[in-house]
């Protein structure tokens, strides 16, 4: 197929499963909490009615970079659409993806002027320990498959089976990297709080808002796809729909179950989570 | 063990001597990341910070000043292209150099902030910066003496020995300290307080790019493969 | 039509031929890789630039001045 179809075909899918995984995901929430909830695809609606809206640029906030931002958010995970269902490239370039999020967080945070950007700003700053459970997965996965491209630890587990069944912790730990990254009343995910309004975006008012609220479906589908990638090899796309939609409604669960941790609870969490995992899994790699 | 088994496709080569820069996809896209940053520092205005001012109906505006922001510039762009220089060297000691060059102007720009807080907090990130020059320094120079070059392309084709990876080791260790990442990371948060968010973006940005190259660097001395 | 309204249009006609180029005449893989990284986000933007109201004109001033409504 050409290249550019197929780039522009996986971004378009990732962004539409992507906002309705977030409806799913609202929904289990809702009938949780014993709410009806919105419909699901209340996501994309939300993305069309922020495009029509009427849009200012607050007079505090730090031109170029306030606009700039929004398109480096989706810049990048048009790459991680890139590296990942279309070239299958290294696991590292991902990686570095998932850390340059982080810095579009905190400037998109602090580029608006606004207190409560602000805190979240800072709290990107302050969840950086957050990477270590990332890094450590990334390690631990070198470390079984001896390769850091996604198409040839695709192919270790066509050969040696899935290894969510040989990494379990590392696994874990993926799966607390996804929480922490999650949207919608996460307890892990600080930068977005609802302390804190609405965290980096409070300041992203109409069109910005749309525009960013397209990349986070597509990095909602992402994060999944590389998990079910890393962890259960080649799916076809039928499957990878099932395994994202458990997942999704699995960190619903979680998400409304539990209380949104304070940043200093989150990140010890998470720290917590890590040394759990590094350490059994190098136990398990080694003894078992 | 191959360079390409790290950082995809190997796009190309500058043979400079003994120093060899390889070009990998990844090596490619951080560098472009940090050049794009760096670029859109260098042409952006600072945001306002407003604040209720308490007791009163005021507002209290925190703003940057004209000679302040031409100083805090100027740092952040050369921090932005020390970071786009560690993220693409083939060279150890230049990688080493270029993350102490991103430690010391890192403290620069938030240097000539009058806050007390931000201050304190420069002043310790300072403090753990310099002593970790020397597990930095060090461990290059460990790498060095065990292998007999610093040009990571050969390296990668030396079977690694115990003083290799102990090297690397110190190499991390030196890293993390130098950008304030995770054991080190709340003696830098305190630091973004202050005004001026695209000088601040260059402080997270490089920290976060060097750890993500330091993986690759140290994969690639201790070669667990 | 004001000023956001035509640097809109500009970026959306260049970021379409772009990405029209690219699906038509297939150049090398890098190109493409490019003109997906740059031109789709933009691409996207400026059709939000386009389909975005704008305030009126008259409602300027209550916005930078914010009225005293009384604590």
């Amino acid at each position: 197929m050409n290249l550019m179809a197929d780039i522009l075909l996986n971004v378009t899918i990732a962004f539409l499963v992507g906002s309705v995984l977030f409806g799913i995901q609202r929904k289990v929430m809702a009938r949780i909490q014993l709410r009806p909830g919105p419909p699901i695809i209340q996501h994309l609606l939300h993305t069309m009615k922020f495009f029509i809206k009427e849009t200012v640029f607050p007079k505090t906030a730090a031109m170029p970079f306030y606009v700039v931002i929004t398109v480096i958010l989706c810049a990048i995970w048009v790459a991680a659409v890139i590296v990942g269902p279309v070239t299958q490239g290294p696991l590292l370039l991902l990686f570095a993806i998932f850390a340059i999020h982080k810095i579009v967080e905190h400037n998109a945070g602090s580029s608006s002027g606004s207190p409560y950007g602000k805190l979240s700003c800072v709290r990107a700053v302050f969840s950086a320990a957050a990477e270590l459970p990332l890094f450590a997965v990334l390690i631990i996965i070198f470390l079984q498959t001896g390769t850091m491209q996604l198409s040839t630890i695709v192919a270790y587990q066509a050969e040696h089976g899935a290894l969510i069944f040989t990494l379990p912790l590392a696994a874990m730990m993926f799966i607390a990297l996804i929480i922490s990254k999650s949207y919608y009343y996460s307890p892990l995910n600080i930068t977005l709080a609802k302390d804190i309004v609405s965290g980096f975006e409070t300041e992203h008012f109409g069109m910005l808002r749309g525009f960013i609220m397209i990349s986070e479906a597509i990095t909602w589908y992402m994060l999944l796809w590389v998990f079910l990638t890393v962890f259960f090899g080649a799916l076809s796309p039928l499957m990878y729909l099932i395994g994202m939609v458990i997942l999704t409604a699995l960190i619903g669960a979680v998400n409304a179950l539990t209380p949104i941790l304070n940043p200093n609870h989150s990140v010890m969490t998470e720290i917590t989570l890590a040394f759990i995992g590094i350490v059994g899994s190098i136990i398990m790699m080694f003894y078992i | 063990m191959d360079i390409t088994t790290l950082g995809g496709q190997l796009l190309g080569i500058i043979p400079l001597g003994d120093i060899v820069l390889y070009v990998t996809t990844f090596n490619l896209f951080m560098f472009a990341a940090a050049l794009v940053f760096t670029v859109l520092i260098a042409m952006s205005k600072t945001e306002k910070q407003v604040e209720a001012e308490f007791g009163t109906l005021n507002d209290r505006e925190k703003k940057v000043g004209k000679d302040e922001f031409k100083v805090r510039r100027f740092l952040s762009i050369i921090c932005g292209l020390a970071t786009a220089g560690a993220m693409i060297t083939g060279d150890l000691f230049n990688f080493t150099l270029f993350v102490t060059l991103i430690g010391i102007v890192n403290i620069g720009i938030v240097s000539a902030v009058k806050e007390v807080d931000v201050l304190d907090s420069a002043f310790q990130y300072g403090i753990i910066a310099m002593l970790a020059t020397l597990p930095l320094f060090g461990g290059a120079a460990l790498i060095l003496a065990a292998t007999g070059t610093l040009s990571m392309f050969e390296i990668v084709n030396i079977p690694s020995t115990a003083m290799m990876i102990f090297g690397s080791i110190l190499l991390f260790i030196g890293v993390a300290g130098e950008s304030g990442v995770a054991p080190f990371f709340a003696t830098k948060a305190e630091m973004f307080r202050t005004a001026g968010s695209p000088f601040l973006v260059i402080i997270h940005l490089s920290s976060l790019l060097v750890i993500v190259r330091a993986i690759e660097v140290i994969l690639l001395i201790s070669k667990p493969f | 039509m004001d000023k956001i309204k035509s640097i809109g249009w500009i970026i959306i006609v260049i970021s379409a031929v772009a990405i029209l180029y690219a699906l038509i005449f297939n150049p090398a893989a890098w190109i493409v890789y490019a003109i997906s990284l740059i031109f789709i986000p933009l691409f996207i933007l400026s059709l939000g630039l386009i389909s975005m109201a704008q305030g009126k004109k008259e409602d300027d001033e209550d916005k930078t001045k914010e009225p005293f409504i009384g604590y």
